[in-house]
Order: structure tokens, then C-alpha cells, then sequence
């Protein structure tokens, strides 16, 4: 702020050179990893020593192996490229020094969590990156943006979408969401350091399995409603569609890509926990595939795009959640869907950025159409990224998302229940997906008069590209199609340990195919509906009833509102009305009006008060000393 | 019983309810005067107990102190300001005054029974001992020997009311 | 043999004065008398002038508190302790009174305007700190009930110290519930004389070992006691107070009262529950658990709904006075309660000194209010101080995200320590509570970052007055942050500090 506009128009630029270095600094040190044997791919880096006491040893510690590098590359890479982005989207906001100062600090913050050594110091990356998350949806907290009528033209005359400031309240609930977790995150630093003495990963990992069951399973649960908050899993996830009213890139770097997937982090780095705790995982697995399934059938009845893609994150948490809880077959499948669903997911949002900033910031799916020609890198992209998620054969999420839900079908048992619903949820993922491009990029134009949709500036598409092109290839550079996990899960290996045994080719060639024909069967259904021959605005019209639920969110917002706000609004009148006499708003000019008077009648003080708050002490003094002296 | 007990028993007897009437007056009385003229005879009510009590010497600090100098300068007040029996404060609260019986009932009892365990049942013990050589230079003694310190710090209490009463009774215009 | 008795036998033992000892309280009492006598012979003396007499009476006695640092001991027949608790209050609270007479020196003045406290504030502010060491250091319940009088009265008076009637107003209500509040706290100590026969803290120590005594008068003393220090820390139920008086004070008295009062009444509470009565911990222990439940609870939930930011921090101070309980309760039985509360009250001082000087800072921006019931603090006035005032939004953030307790500012590792030796003590389920509501309380903390830091300013920025220099605020606020992010970031040396701490002496 120093150095003025000059300074102002360069934010853009220092950020993103500061992330993209950080970016190759990261890569260094990864080469430097991999040029060590696997079992000695963990280095710890001894920091600054916050303070020692007694046993307790709290230091900056950090810690460099293979699944905090690999966390760390993604992280770096994807904000890179999202930074560039932004200088081109944020081009005419007013405040974007701000904006790229804020996104800096995220970076920061979320680096700080996947490279720490102890639970403090990732408590510290974690609290950070939920304090950015925050400020920067509630970023443009005075625009009023775009809300798309979830009913859409059901009923006639009523208005598409309306413009309403929603940043603030989205920035709220955001906030309220990742608090409830984080009291999962802090009871559980507390339980872990009553239990083993100490913070530290080693020590504590160390220990994991002499825990009781009881002990290791309260500490995996209250860890996993941390989870659950910042990684948007039920009943914690109705923040992150909300979220989406922070500026795109936020959206897809924060909301998408990295700090959402902290969670499905935290699982894997204390996975020997969760290990100590059967019950843990089968509560993960099952939170994980519910969550899969819900979020897809709601995404299928949103209008907005930003929403579609939010609930689609959503429910692709839920399969990295599946991974993760499987034990040692899941995690590295878990990992490696986080990544590619990092650059496709980046990519859908980044996509949707430009589509808006072509389109005067409309977000309204309803309102586009035939954008294939108007912009084509935009489109081409796009679809590299849908051909990823839908699980296009040799695409990045075929790879990903094939061994999910190959591990969880090896893993038998519950394991099978989540493989159905995975497959199942890969089918509506197909349909929703394809309903979001074909609606957006195919069929006729339904853009409104005078509007002229062009594409953005180079700045924006080649970071679309890029992640394009790693969307398509990341899956089959990252792994071999032998099924057997192949180079990726060697790499992780020394964290995250071995599977004891390998599925069979001819098994995987079984389950790839059934979830692929169900997603082009999802696919080709959506084609039908949504570009020819079916008219879906007389379908929707014909069958309202059934598609209310599914643009209600099948309600569980409603229900969500209808106990905080009406019951916590009771709660706070309550207590205004009654405990504090002053009131909220009346507390100043409560004082006022009682000064008044007694400033005409010269001396007579606001004495009913006292008497009331006398009264208090007293009776509180009575029920100490009764207390005290009538106890059996 | 001996003649004395019998006598403090008298004493007693004749003291305790007028001490309760008076306190209660004092309270409920709506005028001012009535209320500090109250207070005067409940604190000779309070020196007759410690007189009882065998703490002479307490029960002459009560009557000189209190019941004459401290109360003849509020009433000196009272009567120099004009406060007759206006002053009557609207109640704010419904259920105020019943709720302050109700749990002034309830400290009573609990304290009550605190001491009813506790001192009822125990041996009665005097004052003589401690006495020994007279009550005046006894408190005299341990005023500045055991409590030096209290009673050196009680002096710095009196320069801090003295300072705020300065300081408050300058402000008025 | 009874105390009295003790004292008739012949001839009078004269007293040892054990100077060295308080040698701190005595060079507070010499300063706070001569700056009476400034203000008495020399009424044109400035308020630089007299804030700097203060700053030396305060420098003094912080030299002889170093001085002091390895003295253990018990002198004046029990009267006063010297202990870890001692040293490490006096220390706090020595710094917490030259940062408050920072903010009384810089009061509410501006450009070409007198100010409206009166002078006899810098020695009454003395004289209130001296009340407070004293109270940390007493062993006897006589000197407690003294020293609490004295910080009392001198808190009355600097609470009421302006014209502004909000002043007057929070002075009468303080006063009136401070009495009733003594009043307990003066019959608890005569239950306690009557159970055990001293008011010494060590020889009631040694009375509560007693087995065959029957305890009950004892623990109707105990619970009358627990009435009055609750009073003075503002627990629920008996805080009804604060709000109020913080509200309706100035802002410098008001962080010097949530700051200072709670740090001496916190220590004398230590000192009293967790030492002398450390034997009837099974029995307290309920009493100030559930305090401290309703405490953290009532506070955090009420915070939630305030629109003023002062009385935001009163209720904010309430929750904290919580948080400290938890430390309390664990302290009988967990050394580590001790010196994790005592740690808790230094971050704390520092944190919600600092929150009030930012108060201070933009009560002075708007324009002089005559007419005006209190002090400008309403949230309304923070709406974009982040573009207006970059600095002292900074700050704010700082002493906010301290109060929230997010590392690595200083008031996490308070929260931690606390929250540790409560577990530590068996009282898990109480630290749960304290987690939940700390976590409520981030929402009330955060909402005055987002005021500041999202909302467009209201109004016109150039009809903000010019708010004067303010070397001495802008000092104090310096201090404040710097020691938030600094304990924050190493708090090892003072947390050992407190660790020596935990021995108490009675």
C-alpha cells in the first residue's frame, strides 16, 4: 500500500510470482525426496522451538515426506495457476490488493498445515486457512450478486433470480460450520496429549496402536467432525454451496481444490489412528458414501452453475473420504483422487469463472446455451474436465475414481455397500455433469438481448489449459493401468503403508466397466433430456413435483434454518429480554432515557437495576452457602 | 445457673427482640430520620451484646464511634439537606420484593443451620483468659503486635475514602 | 493457646518489621502519597507531569520487585506471603498500571480541550494498585478484606471520576453491589474465624486437616467467601455489574479494572482456595465448577448479542473470569492450575488492555460529544476503521484473534494451559464446556474484525475531528500488541516463570 496505484496494479503480478517460486521451490525439494531410498523419504525439519516445559515440546516443526510433498505440490501448483487467473478476473475490483494478499495468506496457512509435525502447528494451518476461507467469501460483502431462483420458471411470472447481498451470511455460516468442527479438532488435540504426553506425529503415531478402543476411537471421530466441517461432509457440508458468493477463483482454489481437501488429508496423515479404531472408519466410510450420493442428487436440480459444481465437490469428497477409510488398499486411491480432482475440479470452476465473466457475471444456467462458438478454449477445456470427472477411460478420474471404488469392493463387507453407492453416485455424477455442459455449451442460444458473450483474456485461458491438459493426463502419468496402484502408491508407501494384498486384473477390468457403462448410460440419458430430442423446460414444468425436492436441496437446508435461526433467534431474544435487562440495542439508549430522568430529578440514580442485579448476588450466595451446608 | 448467667439471660432476653424490631424498622421505615434514629438504638442494642460478650472495649468503640459520632453526622446531614420522607423509589420489577424475602429466608436458614452444627452443641467458652490484665490493653497488645500489619494498612483505607471523597464532593457544581 | 492470651503475657513483644518485604507495596504508598501532595500545593501541574511521578512511584517498585524476586517468605506474623503468586502478580500488575496510567494520561482529551478527570486520579490509580498487590500477597484474611477495600474504594471513585453521568451512574452501581458483595465476603471471614479460631491462611490450612472438627460452619464461611471473590472476578451469577460499569466508565479505568482486578482477585482466590483451603477441595470444588460453567457460558452467549463494543468486553471479561475458574478448580489438586491461571491472567491483561485501548483510540475520532452519555464504543463506529485507520485496526485484529485464542497469539497458550491442567485434574467434562465455549465466543470476537475489516465506513471520513496527538496512547497500544504477539510466540520463559509460582505459601 505503499507505493500506491503502481504498487496496486502489480499485486496481481508479486503474488503470483511468490506462489508460482514457492511452487518451484517445492518441486526441488521433491526431486531432492525422490532421490533418496523410500524408507528414508521422511525429513523432519527441526524449527524454531516455540517452547519446552516439563515433557511437553511445542516446536514450528516441519515435516517433509512423501505425502506432505505431494500435498504441497498440489497446493502451490494449483494456486499458481489460479493466482495468474485471478490477475485477468479480478482485473476492476476496487479492492484486489487485498484480495491477492488474502490469497497469499491462505497459501501460506494451507502450506503450513500439510507440512506440520505436530498437531499444533497444523491446528495453526488449520485455523488459517478457515480465517481466509472466511474473509474471503464474505470478500464481496456489499455486491449484490446473482441468486438463481432454485425453482426456476416453474410458476409463471415469477422472476428467474433476484440480486441480494449474500456474501455476509454465507461468510457465516462458513465460519459457524468450520467452528463446530473445530471443537472436533481441539477436544481431540486435548484427548491425544492426556493419552500419549505428547503433540508430535511420530510420538503420538507412535503410540496409536497400544491405545484403548474406546480412547483411539473418540479421538478418530472428534478429528473426523473436524473433517467434516472443513471438508464439507454430512451433516457439515451446507456451508460450501453457500460459499460459493466469494469471487470464482476462491472458489475453485479454496472451495475445490485445496483447503476442502485438508480433511481427506488429516485422515490419511492420522491414519494410524483411525486404524487403532474400526468403528472410526466404518463411520467414515459410511459418511463418506451418504454424503457421495446426497450431494450428487441435489446437484442435479441446481440451476446455478457455481452450485452445481459446489455440490459436485461435495460429493467428490465423499469418494476421497470412501478411499481413505478403507485403510492401507484406499489411501493412496483416496490421495490420488484428491489430486486429480484438484486439477479437474480447478479446472470446472476456473471454466465457470470464464463462462461468467463472459456472460456480465451471470451464473444462471437457464440463461446460456450455444456458447461452444463464442468460446471455444473455454469450451474445449471444459470438456477435458468433464470427460475427467464422468470417468472418460484415460482420463485422470477414470484412474482415480476406478480405484476407489476398486479398493473399497476388495475390502468386502461394508466396503461393498460403499462400492454400490459409489458406482451409482459415478452414474448421477455422469447425468449432472453432462446436464451442466450441454445446457451451458450445447443446444440454442438463450442468452438475453444485447448481451455478447466473448472469450477472456489469455491471462485466464492459459491456466485453463493447463489444467485441462492435467485433467486428461495426470491419472495416467500418476499410475499405470495395471490396477496395481503402480508408482503412485509406491511413492506413498512409506507413509501410509502397504496393502497387504493386490485385487486381480480381471476384477478391476469388471468394476472399471460397470462404473463407466453407468456413467455413459447418466451421460447419454442427459444428452437425450437436455439437447435432443426432449424439451427439459416442458418436462420440468410437467413434473414439478418431483423436481421440487431436488431444487429444495431435498430440503435440508430448510430444516438446518428452521433450528438455528428460529430456535437460536428465540434463544437470543430470550436472553436479551430477560438475563441482560439492558437489551442489545437498548443498552445505549437505555442509559439515555434513565439519564434523562434522573438528570431532572437531580439525584435519583437508576436504582431498580441495582436492586434486580443485588437480588442476583444474593441468590446465588444463597445456593453456594445451601449448597455448601446441606449436602448429604 | 449462677446469679450472673441468670442476669445475662435477663440482659439477653430484653436486648435480642428489641435489636431484631429495631433493624426492622429501620429498614421499613419510609422516613429517613426514623430510619437513622433506628439505627442508633439497635447499635446500643449491639454494645449491650458485647458488653455480654465480655469485649468492653468493643461495646464502648460502638457506642462512641457508631451510635455517637458517625450516626449524629449522618443525621446532621440528613437534616441539613432537607431529606424528609420523599424519597420513594419506584419499583422496577414485579416480584422484587418477595423474591428478596424469599431468599433472605434462605440465607438465614442456611447459615443458621451452619451454626446450629457446628456452635450450638459446643462448650461455651469466655473471654477471661484472653482478658487477663484487662480487655482495653489486651486489644492493645495484639493491635500492635499480631495485627500491626492489618491495622497499619487499615490507615492507607482511610487516606483512599478520604481522597474519594474529596474527589467526588469537588465535581458537584 | 489463643491469640489473645498469647498477648497478655508480659511484657510487649515489639513487632519485627520485615521492610524488604514490601518493599514494592511501601514504595506504592510513598508515591501515591506524594502525588497527592503535587496535586494538593501544585494544581497547575499537567497531567504529563503527573503521569510521569506515576510512571517513576511504578518504576520504583518494579525495581524492588526484581529486587525481591528470590525472597520466600512469611513476615509480619503471617500477614503477607511472599511467594510465586506474589512476585508474579505484582510484576503483572505493575505493568498492567503503567499501561493504564499511559491511557489516563491520554484520557479523553483533544486538540484545545481540557480534559474532565480530575488530577487525584494518577493517585488514586496508585492506590488502587497497591490494594492490588496487597490483596495478592496477603496471607490473612483481615489484610484480604483490607486490601480489597482499599482497590474498591479507589475504583469507586476513578469509575465516577468524570462528569459524564454514564460515569456517575457506573460508580453508584459498582459501589452499591461492591458493598453488598464486602458485606458477604466480611461474614464469610467471621464463619471462618469462628470455625477455626485465626484468620490466618496457614493456620486455617491447618485447621481444615482437622478430621474430627465439624466442617460445616467452616464451609458456610468457605461459600461466603467464594460469594465475594466471585463478585470481584464478575462470575455468574454475580456479574450483573459489569456491563454496566464498563459501559458507563471511562475507557481507561475500565481496562484497568478488567485487566488489574481480575488478576489480584484471581491470585487472592488462588491463594485462598487453593491453598489455605486445599483440604475441602472435595467440597468447593462443585461450587466453582458450576461458576464456571454459568461464567463461560452466560458470558460467551451474551457477547454474541451486544452491539457496543465495551460492553462486548465486559462480557467478553466475564467469560474469561470462566475460563480462569477452570484453572482454579483444577489448582487444589494440580499444581499446574496454579501456574497455568497465573499465565492466563498475564496474557489476559495485556490482551484486554490493549482491546481497550484501540477503544480509546476511535472513542476519540468522533466528534466531542457534550452532551453525551458515555464514551463512543458502539460497533457502528468501527464499520471500516481497516481504510481509515490501518494501524489501529491492526491492532485490533491482534487483540481480537488473542481473545479468540487462535495461535500463535498469546491467548492460546493461556487457553491450552488452562484447558490442560483442568483435564489434568479429572475435570474433562468441564473443558469441554470451556472448548464449546470458546468456540461461541470466536463468532463475537471475529464479527468486530469483520466490521472493521468489510463495511464500508458510514458517514463522512472528513467529519472526523482530528484526535490530537496521542504519544502516550499510541505507546501503550504498541506495548500491548508487542507483548500479545511476543508471549504469543515465546511463551516458554514466562510459563517457567509461572511454573515457580506454584507453591503456595498460605
Amino acid at each position: 500500500m505503499l507505493f500506491g496505484q503502481r504498487l496496486r496494479a502489480l499485486a496481481g503480478w508479486i503474488a503470483t510470482l511468490a506462489v508460482a517460486a514457492a511452487f518451484v521451490v517445492a518441486l526441488a525439494a521433491f526431486f531432492e525426496l525422490l532421490s533418496h531410498p523410500g524408507e528414508e523419504r521422511t525429513q523432519i525439519l527441526r524449527g524454531y522451538e516455540w517452547f519446552t516445559s516439563g515433557d511437553l515440546r511445542v516446536a514450528f516443526d516441519l515435516r517433509w515426506d512423501p505425502l506432505s510433498a505431494l500435498m504441497a505440490l498440489v497446493v502451490t501448483g494449483v494456486s499458481s495457476l489460479i493466482h495468474l487467473y485471478s490477475i485477468g478476473y479480478m482485473e476492476h475490483d476496487e479492492r484486489r490488493e487485498t484480495f491477492f494478499s488474502w490469497l497469499n495468506l491462505f497459501v501460506a496457512s494451507m502450506l503450513v498445515l500439510v507440512l506440520a509435525q505436530n498437531f499444533l502447528v497444523m491446528f495453526l494451518g488449520w485455523e488459517g486457512v478457515g480465517l481466509c476461507s472466511y474473509l474471503l467469501v464474505g470478500f464481496w460483502f456489499n455486491r449484490r450478486l446473482l441468486v438463481v431462483n432454485p425453482l426456476g420458471r416453474l410458476v409463471e411470472g415469477e422472476p428467474d433470480d433476484t440480486r441480494e447481498v449474500w456474501a455476509p451470511p454465507a461468510a457465516k455460516k462458513a465460519f459457524l460450520a468450520n467452528r463446530i468442527g473445530d471443537v472436533g479438532f481441539l477436544l481431540a488435540m486435548f484427548l491425544i496429549f492426556a493419552t500419549t504426553g505428547s503433540l508430535d506425529f511420530d510420538v503420538v503415531f507412535g503410540e496409536a496402536g497400544a491405545l484403548a478402543a474406546g480412547t483411539a476411537t473418540a479421538i478418530a471421530l472428534l478429528l473426523f467432525l473436524a473433517c467434516t466441517g472443513k471438508s464439507a461432509q454430512f451433516p457439515l457440508y451446507v456451508w460450501l454451496p453457500d460459499a460459493m458468493a466469494g469471487p470464482t477463483p476462491v472458489s475453485a482454489l479454496i472451495h475445490a481444490a485445496t483447503m476442502v481437501t485438508a480433511g481427506v488429508f488429516l485422515v490419511a496423515r492420522t491414519h494410524t489412528i483411525f486404524e487403532a479404531s474400526g468403528t472410526a472408519q466404518t463411520v467414515v466410510l459410511l459418511v463418506g458414501a451418504g454424503t457421495a450420493l446426497l450431494a450428487a442428487l441435489i446437484a442435479i436440480g441446481q440451476d446455478d452453475i457455481k452450485k452445481i459444481l459446489a455440490y459436485s465437490t461435495v460429493s467428490q469428497l465423499g469418494y476421497m473420504f470412501i478411499g481413505v477409510a478403507l485403510g492401507p488398499i484406499g489411501y493412496a486411491a483416496g490421495m490420488l483422487h484428491l489430486v486429480t480432482h484438484a486439477f479437474f475440479k480447478a479446472q470446472l470452476f476456473l471454466g465457470a469463472g470464464s463462462v461468467m465473466h463472459g456472460n456480465d457475471d451471470d451464473t444462471d444456467i437457464k440463461h446460456f446455451g450455444g456458447l461452444r462458438s463464442a468460446m471455444p478454449i473455454t469450451f474445449w477445456t471444459t470438456m477435458a474436465a468433464w470427460a475427467a470427472i464422468v470417468g472418460v477411460p484415460f482420463t485422470s478420474g477414470f484412474y482415480s475414481k476406478d480405484q476407489v471404488l476398486a479398493a473399497a469392493f476388495e475390502h468386502g463387507g461394508i466396503g461393498l455397500l460403499a462400492w454400490a453407492i459409489g458406482v451409482f453416485t459415478a452414474g448421477l455424477t455422469a447425468f449432472y455433469m453432462s446436464r451442466y455442459v450441454f445446457l451451458t455449451f450445447f443446444g440454442e442460444r438463450r442468452w438475453p438481448e444485447g448481451r455478447h458473450p466473448h472469450e477472456s483474456p489469455p491471462v485466464m485461458t492459459v491456466p485453463l489449459i493447463v489444467l485441462a491438459v492435467l485433467a486428461l493426463v495426470a491419472g495416467f502419468a500418476l499410475t499405470t493401468f495395471t490396477g496395481e496402484g503402480g508408482r503412485f502408491q509406491a511413492f506413498l508407501e512409506p507413509v501410509l503403508g502397504a496393502p497387504e494384498e493386490h485385487e486381480s486384473l480381471a476384477a478391476a477390468a469388471g468394476l472399471s466397466a460397470a462404473a463407466t457403462g453407468l456413467a455413459a448410460v447418466g451421460a447419454i440419458v442427459a444428452w437425450l433430456l437436455y439437447v435432443r430430442p426432449f424439451d427439459w423446460l416442458a418436462l420440468r414444468r410437467r413434473w414439478a413435483g418431483a423436481w421440487r425436492p431436488l431444487a429444495e436441496k431435498l430440503y435440508v437446508d430448510q430444516v438446518y434454518e428452521f433450528f438455528t435461526v428460529n430456535l437460536g433467534g428465540a434463544l437470543a431474544a430470550f436472553l436479551a429480554r430477560n438475563v441482560d435487562q439492558r437489551g442489545i440495542d437498548g443498552a445505549v439508549n437505555g442509559v439515555a432515557e434513565l439519564v434523562g430522568s434522573s438528570a431532572r430529578s437531580g439525584r435519583r440514580l437508576q436504582s431498580g437495576l441495582v436492586r434486580s442485579y443485588a437480588l442476583g448476588v444474593l441468590g446465588g450466595a444463597v445456593l453456594i452457602v445451601a449448597f455448601l451446608v446441606f449436602r448429604p | 445457673m449462677t446469679s450472673s448467667e441468670q442476669a445475662e439471660l435477663i440482659v439477653f432476653i430484653i436486648l435480642a427482640p428489641l435489636a431484631v424490631v429495631t433493624a426492622l424498622g429501620m429498614v421499613l421505615t419510609r422516613n429517613a430520620v426514623y430510619s437513622a434514629l433506628l439505627l442508633v438504638v439497635n447499635f446500643f442494642c449491639l454494645a449491650g451484646f458485647y458488653v455480654l460478650l465480655e469485649a468492653q472495649f468493643v461495646a464502648a468503640v460502638q457506642v462512641i464511634v457508631y451510635a455517637g459520632a458517625i450516626m449524629v453526622l449522618f443525621l446532621f446531614v440528613l437534616m441539613l439537606l432537607g431529606i424528609g420522607n420523599e424519597v420513594v423509589v419506584k419499583e422496577q420489577m414485579r416480584g422484587q420484593r418477595p423474591a428478596a424475602v424469599l431468599l433472605a429466608l434462605g440465607l438465614l436458614v442456611a447459615i443458621v443451620g451452619a451454626l446450629a452444627a457446628g456452635v450450638f452443641d459446643a462448650e461455651p467458652a469466655s473471654l477471661a483468659a484472653a482478658n487477663e490484665g484487662g480487655n482495653v490493653e489486651a486489644i492493645g497488645r495484639i493491635l500492635f503486635t499480631r495485627y500491626t500489619f492489618a491495622f497499619e494498612t487499615a490507615g492507607i483505607l482511610l487516606v483512599v475514602a478520604a481522597v474519594g471523597a474529596l474527589v467526588l464532593g469537588k465535581r458537584q457544581p | 493457646m489463643h491469640p489473645l492470651a498469647q498477648a497478655t503475657t508480659q511484657p510487649l513483644p515489639l513487632p519485627e518489621v520485615d521492610w524488604r518485604a514490601i518493599a514494592p507495596e511501601l514504595a506504592l504508598a510513598v508515591a501515591g502519597v506524594v502525588l497527592l501532595l503535587v496535586v494538593a500545593f501544585w494544581p497547575r501541574a499537567g497531567r504529563g507531569v503527573l503521569a510521569g511521578l506515576t510512571l517513576a512511584g511504578l518504576a520504583a517498585a518494579a525495581a524492588l520487585t526484581v529486587w525481591n524476586w528470590d525472597l520466600e517468605r512469611v513476615a509480619f506474623e503471617g500477614a503477607v506471603s511472599l511467594d510465586g503468586i506474589t512476585r508474579y502478580a505484582r510484576a503483572v500488575l505493575l505493568a498492567v498500571g503503567a499501561l493504564a496510567t499511559l491511557m489516563v494520561a491520554q484520557g479523553d482529551s483533544r486538540e484545545g480541550e481540557p480534559d474532565d478527570s480530575p488530577p487525584e486520579v494518577f493517585p488514586l490509580l496508585l492506590f488502587a494498585l497497591l490494594g492490588m498487590v496487597l490483596l495478592a500477597a496477603a496471607s490473612d484474611l483481615l489484610v484480604v478484606f483490607i486490601a480489597l477495600e482499599i482497590l474498591s474504594l479507589s475504583l469507586y471513585v476513578m469509575a465516577g471520576e468524570t462528569r459524564r453521568l454514564a460515569a456517575q451512574e457506573a460508580a453508584m452501581k459498582y459501589f452499591l453491589l461492591g458493598a453488598f458483595s464486602s458485606a458477604f465476603l466480611l461474614y464469610g471471614i467471621a464463619l471462618c474465624y469462628g470455625a477455626t479460631g485465626s484468620t490466618n491462611l496457614l493456620e486455617i490450612a491447618d485447621a481444615t486437616g482437622d478430621p474430627t472438627a465439624d466442617g460445616t460452619l467452616l464451609l458456610a464461611g468457605v461459600g461466603l467467601l467464594a460469594v465475594g471473590f466471585l463478585f470481584k472476578v464478575s462470575a455468574v451469577p454475580f456479574h450483573m455489574w459489569t456491563p454496566d460499569v464498563y459501559q458507563g466508565t471511562p475507557t481507561p479505568v475500565a481496562a484497568f479494572m478488567a485487566a488489574a482486578t481480575k488478576v489480584a482477585g484471581f491470585a487472592v482466590f488462588l491463594r485462598v482456595f487453593a491453598g489455605a483451603l486445599g483440604g475441602l477441595v472435595v467440597s468447593w470444588r462443585p461450587v466453582i465448577a458450576g461458576a464456571a460453567v454459568l461464567t463461560m457460558l452466560v458470558g460467551a452467549a451474551l457477547a454474541v448479542v451486544q452491539t457496543d463494543l465495551k460492553r462486548m468486553l465486559a462480557y467478553s471479561s466475564i467469560s474469561h473470569a470462566g475460563y480462569l475458574l477452570v484453572g482454579v478448580a483444577a489448582a487444589a489438586t494440580v499444581p499446574a492450575g496454579v501456574s497455568a491461571s497465573m499465565f492466563y491472567l498475564l496474557t489476559y491483561a495485556f490482551m484486554v488492555m490493549g482491546a481497550f485501548m484501540v477503544v480509546q483510540y476511535v472513542s476519540r475520532l468522533g466528534p466531542p460529544d457534550d452532551d453525551a452519555i458515555g464514551e463512543r464504543s458502539s460497533l457502528e463506529d468501527y464499520r471500516g476503521l481497516a481504510r481509515r485507520h490501518p494501524w489501529a485496526a491492526g491492532l485490533l485484529a491482534v487483540f481480537m484473534l488473542a481473545l479468540t485464542g487462535i495461535p500463535p497469539l498469546s491467548g492460546f497458550w493461556a487457553k491450552y494451559y488452562v484447558f490442560l491442567a483442568g483435564i489434568e485434574a479429572g475435570l474433562t467434562w468441564l473443558v469441554v464446556v470451556a472448548v464449546i465455549s470458546s468456540v461461541i465466543s470466536a463468532f463475537f470476537y471475529l464479527r468486530v474484525l469483520v466490521v472493521a475489516y468489510l463495511q464500508e465506513p458510514v458517514g463522512d471520513p472528513g467529519a472526523e475531528t482530528a484526535p490530537g496527538r496521542t504519544p502516550a496512547l499510541g505507546v501503550a497500544l504498541g506495548l500491548a500488541g508487542l507483548l500479545t504477539v511476543a508471549i504469543g510466540l515465546a511463551p516458554e520463559a514466562l510459563i517457567a516463570a509461572a511454573r515457580s509460582a506454584e507453591r503456595i505459601l498460605g
